[in-house]
């Protein structure tokens, strides 16, 4: 048998057991363990193990990402989460449908500290579903823009996906966050949309909610202090380029930290309990990205990543139409295959071709990730959708799958400028050039 | 068997607390450096002690994370199943990752050995790396161990479904 064939029927295996609800990360790891001492030596597939998990365990660029998480979880520990929530509900409630749309909106700030979609989603859907119930919305409008709104935490900087997106392609992680503010404000924008016409067919979904003085209205901006200084500091040392990605996590952490503590937030408990989610969290997406490594070496010895940017660079197709199919891929790959899971899976295979199509890696990284925010909330998978259950568990699953339609073709239309568009994804890295 | 599942526990909470530890160790030396650096003064060789605390860290939470099901999977073919048959499942996939952590935990224990026979250290502070790679090691072993409790929890729900 040739290694590509190999290869075909490792993947084709590794498929059929991610059905057997085997964690993803242990079966990429399973299969390319198996597969590498196949093609190479039981001997070298048995080093590969031990070197491949320690390197990522140790990779001082990997450290950003406990860092981060620990940022996100002191957050939402500390109740920065509500006060967000507040604030966009004093500007934005009186509107029908404005808490849905001020809970969209502070999914986004809250995204730009948390770093994860799910936590996000987890974060608002305890804050917001509550307040929406209280004022008399929907079930499937409240709990579809939470669902939907935690996507953006994907998106936002800093974003778990963009970091190991950054690492595994090589390219700088204070880029691929530049790059993704626009496009998360951007999408915020056509969430709002969805929202607004959204209610104007179904009113009873919506409804107005208090009316609040211009002066009520600034006063609640200081709330919102906090986060914007750490946002600040954060991003802004780190695209001013005095902090590396790592020094820009933990200092984002112990800003956090310092302001739960000060404003007498965080406890001692919620401190410890964030160390812990912290770990519990990092401790999954590391060993996600140690299986895709050990699974990545596999296929390099395959050589199925080189075949098919071959192949496809022979297709008689243009650019976009390979751009197009890829992207159908990861939509579809989306409703079945957590979307971090899927990125690293995906780019050994997808990211040569993309880059032997002249596309531009920082933008095709942002587009993945809104690709993918797509299959957070979509069935049969929708790890979002399942966290708002988790937590609204009165709510049938049912219904908020139906809540997310419209945001999902807010996303879709959405995706859909930015795909045809490129500078509006590329507007800010350029300017940072 | 229940003294085993109540010694995995302990080893899971020890475990946690020194990852915490650790986590916090990261956090705190990496803002003290990047201070230093400000007034003239970074600390040398942060990035190495930080890179090993990483890995203690993530070592740590390998079993913490497995016994709280951190891990993503695709369940949405098996909770069609009976429990019986859900059961089954989950012994044959937790057997696999029995076997694959071992083995993982083995070749980690010989690498760390090997790092120790060629006396390799750590460029700036030269620190002797192989004493993480033996804990990590070590908790590969604890995360087994976990998996372990689990396999004997499945076949008893299979046996008895």
């Amino acid at each position: 048998m040739s290694p590509t064939l190999i290869g075909v029927i490792g993947i084709v295996l590794m498929i059929a057991i991610f059905f057997s609800r085997m964690p993803i990360a242990y079966v990429m790891a399973i299969i390319g363990f198996l597969g590498f001492s196949y093609l190479t030596s039981f001997h070298a597939g048995l080093k590969l193990l031990s070197r491949d998990i320690y390197d990522v365990y140790s990779s001082y660029g990997l450290i950003v990402i406990p860092l981060f998480v620990l940022m996100g979880q002191i957050a939402f520990n500390a109740g920065i989460s509500q006060r967000l929530y507040s604030v966009a509900y004093k500007f934005v409630g009186r509107i029908r449908g404005g808490l849905a749309m001020a809970t969209v909106w502070a999914c986004t700030a809250f995204g730009a500290v948390c770093g994860s979609g799910p936590g996000t989603a987890a974060t608002m859907a305890t804050v917001a579903i509550p307040e929406m119930k209280r004022y008399g919305y929907g079930d499937e409008l409240a709990t579809g823009s939470v669902a939907s709104g935690g996507g953006l935490g994907m998106l936002m900087p800093p974003s778990i996906v963009l970091i190991v997106y950054g690492v595994l392609t090589q390219q700088s992680i204070g880029k691929l966050f530049i790059a993704g503010i626009i496009p998360a404000l951007f999408i915020t924008a056509w969430f709002c949309l969805a929202i607004y016409f959204y209610c104007k067919v179904r009113p009873e979904q919506g409804p107005q909610g208090e009316k609040f003085t211009i002066i009520e209205m600034l006063a609640s901006l200081k709330d919102l202090w906090e986060t914007l200084a750490v946002f600040l500091i954060v991003m802004g040392g780190l695209f001013a380029g005095f902090f590396t990605p790592t020094e820009a996590g933990a200092v984002g952490s112990l800003g956090v930290l310092l302001v739960g503590v000060g404003e007498r937030q965080l406890s001692w408990k919620g401190f410890v309990k964030s160390l812990y989610e912290a770990l519990r969290t990092s401790c999954m997406v590391l060993l996600l990205v140690a299986g895709s490594v050990i699974f990545g070496h596999f296929l390099a010895v395959t050589r199925i990543p080189f075949e098919i940017a071959d192949w496809v660079g022979g297709l008689n197709l243009p650019p976009w139409g390979i751009m197009a199919a890829i992207i159908l891929i990861y939509l579809l790959g989306g409703c079945f295959i957590d979307a971090l899971a899927l990125i690293m899976l995906t780019i050994p295979i997808f990211y040569p071709v993309v880059i032997q199509l002249g596309y531009d890696p920082i933008w095709f990284g942002v587009i993945i990730v809104l690709v993918t925010q797509m299959g957070v909330i979509t069935p049969p998978v929708g790890i979002n959708v399942y966290v708002v259950n988790g937590i609204a568990n009165d709510i049938p699953l049912e219904k908020i799958f139906k809540g997310i339609f419209p945001f999902l073709f807010a996303l879709i239309v959405g995706t859909g400028f930015l795909v045809a568009f490129p500078q509006i994804v590329m507007f800010l890295p350029n300017v940072m050039k | 068997m229940k003294r085993f599942i109540e010694l995995v526990n302990a080893s899971v909470s020890a475990s946690k607390i020194l990852g915490a530890a650790c986590l916090t160790g990261m956090m705190l030396l990496t803002c003290s450096d990047v201070v230093g650096r400000i007034f003239g003064h970074p600390i040398l060789g942060t990035e190495e002690i930080v890179g090993l605390m990483a890995a203690l860290a993530m070592g740590a939470a390998m079993p913490y994370a497995h016994a709280e099901h951190a891990h993503v999977g695709v369940d949405m073919l098996v909770k069609g199943l009976s429990p019986k048959k859900q059961a089954m499942i989950d012994t044959i996939t937790n057997g696999l990752a029995f076997i694959l952590f071992l083995l993982m935990g083995w070749q980690t224990w010989l690498y760390a050995g090997e790092l120790k026979k060629s006396g390799q250290v750590s460029l700036t502070l030269e620190l002797p790396s192989y004493y993480v790679v033996y804990f990590v090691s070590l908790c590969f072993f604890i995360f087994c161990a976990v998996i372990l409790v689990d396999v004997f929890k499945n076949l008893q729900k299979a046996v008895n479904a």
